[in-house]
């Protein structure tokens, strides 16, 4: 056994947006490593991703062999699975270290709970892209789908704006797994109806008129018609404008970055006051 | 009422510390409140070793958590390092390390290198710094040739000495130890106390829970002994084992000793105490008495017939012997 004499000693990280930076790459880092350290992984992110685009290539995909209806269902099924992920992973980020034993050593650190929360949805919101370009290269590998987008600047912004605005909601969902009891009934049964409103595998203009508000409030929505205006020619989404769809999506996003911080808080004080968040 | 300012020379400052639980039954009817603890006063000095020993639920870790910053306490004051627990949370998280005990508190998914560098960054800690650092910690903790391997394949010492290095990552001036040694065999809780000692050579302060009460005497410069939330007793372990000067303990190992036998000691004019472990093929009974060594002819005729005495001691009494006194009064 060494001693521990002659350490160097540590000096801590400059300034205060350096600190979170670094905790947000750290929780990056470390949830990716956990997710590919359980070989189960596999099975979200690969198998289920697979079965759902081949049931729907077989549902639709004869009906209209047009290579832009592929793309459609491409899409669609890319997105469906980032939502499984977003809303089963994120919104389990911190709640993770509830089994995990790890509670403590995560509300000790000298830094809010968003911050590391934040590094870890961002991770579990990517699990989701994993998911999505899985399904990507099923379409143009064995169904072959042309893979023609009207504007690949376009789309590429759509998409990685979607992927921020899905993470800004799984940061949403981990604060109210945090502070339901039952969070794991809520995210379970959101992850239907939040499939059909944001219209990722149907045009939300077929909803029942009750539906709208709802999927009007989820960000994805505008951004899965955004990503769809700038990918498939002649598509006529809601407001058929591309910069409308992410204007609306950016004022969501930030507002449920915001409305997350504040529930951090809450959960943050809860903590302290109870001394764990171990059986809320 | 304005509350005198905490002494700079103080890293931890306690006064009149509560601490209430509610909770409430299941169906949300009943509630119950515990006070866990119940207005306790205490200092730790800078570069102190000191112990806090207790029975279980005393309130030892609730006392920890508190001054860790990861409860508020009801009422009462806590300073750490002149930093209020409920204001100044992210600066005193920053200079502090904690240890709690048990296997908790690890990724065992990943390897110990992956633990250490992820709270490295959680703690700030520069990243150039912790590229040296955590390979001279590991290597301190003796884990340096296993670092690589998940923590998961760990013993539970090698998982101890791995949170005793992710405490120190960040190079806290004050350490909060919370029964670092529990569950381990006696080579790793050896191997734990020379590195509690090798932190306070440096100078570093270190508050410590135990159950072991030689731990605390062998370790700890003073000692607060706390009994259903309130401090009974504090002092160096010297000082505190004075509260038994009055008796001795004979000290019987014994082959075939039985729950009868001891009872049958406890009966005997002038026992104070008897403390006995029986679980074992021989056995070991402390018989405290203020007689000393006039008691043993009574202790040996006690014996049942078909036991033996393999040998006895007349012993002064200890941390432990003290201890029981001050808790069961
Ligand atoms: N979260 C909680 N809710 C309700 N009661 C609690 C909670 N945590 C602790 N208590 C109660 O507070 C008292 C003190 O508990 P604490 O854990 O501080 O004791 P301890 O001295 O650390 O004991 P041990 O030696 O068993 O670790 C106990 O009666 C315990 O049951
Ligand atoms: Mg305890």
């Amino acid at each position: 056994m060494g001693s521990l004499d002659d350490l160097t000693p540590g000096k801590r990280t400059e300034g205060l947006l350096g600190h979170k930076g670094q905790v947000i790459k750290a929780c990056v880092v470390l949830t990716a490593k956990l997710f590919f350290a359980d070989p189960q992984w596999i099975i979200p992110s690969i198998i289920a991703p697979f079965i759902f685009t081949l049931v729907a290539f077989f549902l639709f995909g004869g009906q209209a062999a047009s290579g832009s209806f592929l793309l459609y269902l491409v899409l669609g099924s890319g997105l469906m699975g980032m939502w499984g992920t977003t809303i089963y992973g994120s919104s389990n980020s911190i709640g993770f270290d509830r089994w995990n034993g790890t509670m403590e050593a995560t509300l000790a650190a000298p830094i809010p709970l968003s911050w590391i929360a934040l590094g870890r949805v961002l991770f579990n919101t990517f699990e989701g892209v994993i998911n999505a370009l899985f399904i990507l290269a099923i379409g143009l590998v064995w169904f072959q789908v042309g893979f023609s987008l009207v504007s690949p600047g376009l789309f590429l912004l759509a998409s990685v704006s979607t992927f921020l605005s899905l993470s800004a909601f799984g940061l949403l969902m981990c604060t109210v797994i945090l502070l339901s009891r039952k969070g794991g009934f809520i995210t379970n049964s959101m992850e239907i109806p939040v499939y059909i409103a944001t219209g990722t595998m149907f045009p939300v203009s077929i909803l029942p008129l009750a539906a709208l508000p709802f999927a009007f409030l989820l960000a994805p929505t505008w951004g899965i018609e955004a990503i769809r205006l700038s990918a498939l020619p002649g598509y006529v989404g809601l407001v058929t404008n591309y910069w409308t769809d992410m204007a609306i999506l950016a004022v969501e996003t930030v507002a449920y970055l915001a409305l997350a911080f504040v529930l951090f808080k809450r959960v943050e004080a809860y903590a302290k006051r109870n001394g764990t968040l171990e059986e809320y | 009422m304005s509350t005198p300012r905490p002494d700079p020379n103080h890293a931890v400052e306690v006064r009149g510390l509560t601490r209430e639980y509610t909770t409430r039954s299941f169906f949300g009817g009943v509630t119950k409140v515990t006070k866990a603890l119940d207005g306790i006063d205490f200092t730790v000095t800078k570069g102190e070793l000191f112990g806090l020993i207790g029975p279980n639920g005393a309130g030892k870790t609730t006392t920890i958590k508190i001054l860790t910053t990861l409860l508020t306490q009801t009422a009462g004051e806590a300073y750490i390092l002149g930093l209020d627990v409920r204001k100044d949370l992210y600066e005193i998280r920053r200079r502090i390390g904690i240890v709690f005990g048990g296997e908790r508190g690890l990724y065992n998914r990943v390897s110990a290198l992956d633990n250490l560098h992820y709270f490295s960054d959680l703690y700030g800690v520069d990243p150039t710094v912790a590229r040296s650092r955590i390979p001279e910690l590991l290597k301190a903790v003796g884990l340096a040739d296993r670092a690589d391997e998940r923590v998961e394949k760990y013993s539970r010492g090698m998982k101890q000495r791995l949170h005793i290095a992710k405490a120190l990552i960040h190079d806290p001036e004050l350490l909060f130890l919370d029964e670092p040694t529990i569950g381990l065999d006696p080579g790793g809780a050896r191997d734990i106390r020379n590195m509690i000692r090798d932190m306070k050579k440096q100078g570093k302060t270190i508050l410590l829970t135990t159950h072991y009460m030689f731990e605390a005497e062998e370790l700890c410069q003073r000692v607060a002994v706390i009994s259903k939330g309130k401090i009974v007793a504090l002092d160096t372990p010297a000082e505190l084992k004075k509260g038994v000067r009055d008796i001795a303990v004979i000290e019987l190992r014994t082959y075939g000793a039985t729950a009868d036998y001891v009872d049958r000691l406890k009966q005997l004019p002038n026992v104070v105490r008897v403390v006995a472990e029986l679980d074992s093929e021989v056995q070991t009974i402390r018989v405290q008495t203020p007689l000393g060594a006039d008691l043993l002819s009574q202790v040996v005729s006690a014996l049942p017939p078909d036991a033996k005495i393999i040998d006895r001691t007349i012993k002064e009494p200890t941390l432990e012997d003290a201890y029981l006194r001050l808790v069961e009064e």
